[in-house]
């Protein structure tokens, strides 16, 4: 169970990192074309969904997620973004069984370091994200760590306990590519790297899982993340650069 | 760039230790009694053929993990963390010799309140003890004498919680 989800977690992981590496590469390729001509871009509102969370809700019994994204093109390079979404996760470990739910949204900016062939618009970004995260939790179960149990047994606690009103916020480097793959719909990936800023924890217990953030983890204040995107383009006007 | 690839896969692959409950952590931890002295009691008297086994509900023995009979003037006793009473015959001299077990058995209950207390992510919930009561229960030859808590909050075991004065 728990072998499997580790997997999963480097499977997606993994994706995500290739499909970055081959969008580099194909950019280093790209970046030798000059081109006199002045071409006029697309500037408008995009907005799409996380499609992975979506297929995570219907493929993991211990999760559902939904997360709505959005960017608006400043200027040639510059993108003002911002996601925002909910999350409810189960983890089960050894010794306890937690589910986290909450809501969370991001703001920042995306820069493209693209240079684009003429008349195709994709990127290739790297941005920069504040995050904050409301959320509950849940601790449905928990068996006493003792290395002497074997004495007495072990003393597994079944009453679930609440803990409300909890609350995270975060910084997060994001690097991904978005790719027009038919007029003005884009499809995109990304991973992250989230710094944890602040958080109210629980009582007698710890934040698991964070909205938006992702699992925790004891050694440290980071996470990690990925999205897969599909988004569409509502393009307001035409600015050349 | 490809170096941000980099940091990002060893952060992966750097996390998983997380998942274990490192050995040095404290958990629940067990009673740390300590033997001494009745002739001199501030002095430390080893105890010959120190043996201890758990006795249930019923008044049935239960073999400790890991509880050998040796020569010692401590010893450290799990207590039950699903129950607030846990007993344990101690035996002095201990030996067991074609299945007949010889030496001199003493019966210590001891009655405490329990705290789950939360310890991390790896390693869950831990318990700690209060020591409510420590008696020895009488019997017609008792090398125990005299029982003293002295630490009643039972959350390491590098205190010794319990001082027993023996022959």
């Amino acid at each position: 169970m728990k072998m499997t989800s580790m997997l999963r977690y480097f499977i997606y992981s993994l994706i995500s990192c290739l499909s970055l590496c081959m969008s580099l590469h194909a950019q280093e390729e790209n970046t030798q074309t000059t081109d006199s001509l002045v071409v006029k871009q697309k500037y408008g509102f995009r907005a799409g969904v996380d499609v992975s969370k979506v297929v995570r809700t219907f493929l993991e019994s211990d999760y559902s997620g939904f997360e709505l994204n959005a960017d608006y093109r400043l200027s040639n390079k510059l993108y003002a973004a911002g996601e925002a979404g909910t999350e409810e996760r189960t983890t089960s470990t050894d010794y306890l069984n937690s589910t986290a739910k909450g809501s969370y949204l991001k703001v920042g900016v995306d820069y493209n370091m693209y240079t684009n062939w003429v008349g195709m618009e994709n990127m290739v970004y790297s941005g920069l994200r504040f995050g904050i995260s409301n959320f509950d939790q849940t601790l449905n179960s928990y068996t006493i760590y003792d290395t002497n149990s074997s004495t007495w047994g072990l003393t597994e606690i079944l009453e679930s306990q609440e803990f409300t009103g909890l609350s995270a916020s975060w910084l997060e480097l994001i690097f991904g590519f978005k790719a027009e793959v038919l007029n003005n719909l884009f499809v995109g990936l990304n991973v992250q790297i989230k710094g944890r800023l602040s958080e109210k924890q629980p009582d007698n217990f710890e934040n698991i899982y964070i909205p938006g953030f992702g699992r925790t983890f004891d050694s440290g204040n980071f996470g990690v993340g990925f999205g897969y995107n599909i988004s569409y383009l509502v393009p307001l006007f035409k600015k050349a650069k | 760039m490809k170096k941000f690839i980099y940091i990002f896969l060893i952060v992966i692959f750097s996390c998983e230790k997380d998942d274990i409950c490192s050995e040095t952590t404290q958990t629940t931890p067990r009673l740390v009694i300590e033997f001494y002295d009745i002739q001199a009691p501030d002095e430390i008297l080893s105890v010959p053929g120190l043996f201890a086994i758990g006795l249930d509900a019923e008044g049935l023995e239960v073999p400790i993990n890991n509880e050998i009979v040796t020569t010692r003037s401590s010893i450290a006793l799990p207590l039950k963390t699903d129950d607030i009473l846990t007993e344990f015959k101690i035996y002095k001299s201990y030996d067991l010799e074609d299945g007949v077990v010889t030496g001199n058995p003493d019966t210590i209950k001891i009655t405490y309140d329990t705290e789950n207390i939360y310890v991390s992510r790896a390693c869950g919930y831990k318990t700690n003890f209060d020591i409510q009561t420590f008696s020895i229960t009488a019997d017609p030859s008792l090398w125990m004498i005299s029982s003293e808590i002295l630490i009643t909050k039972i959350t390491n075991e590098n205190d010794i919680h319990v001082k027993i004065l023996h022959l």
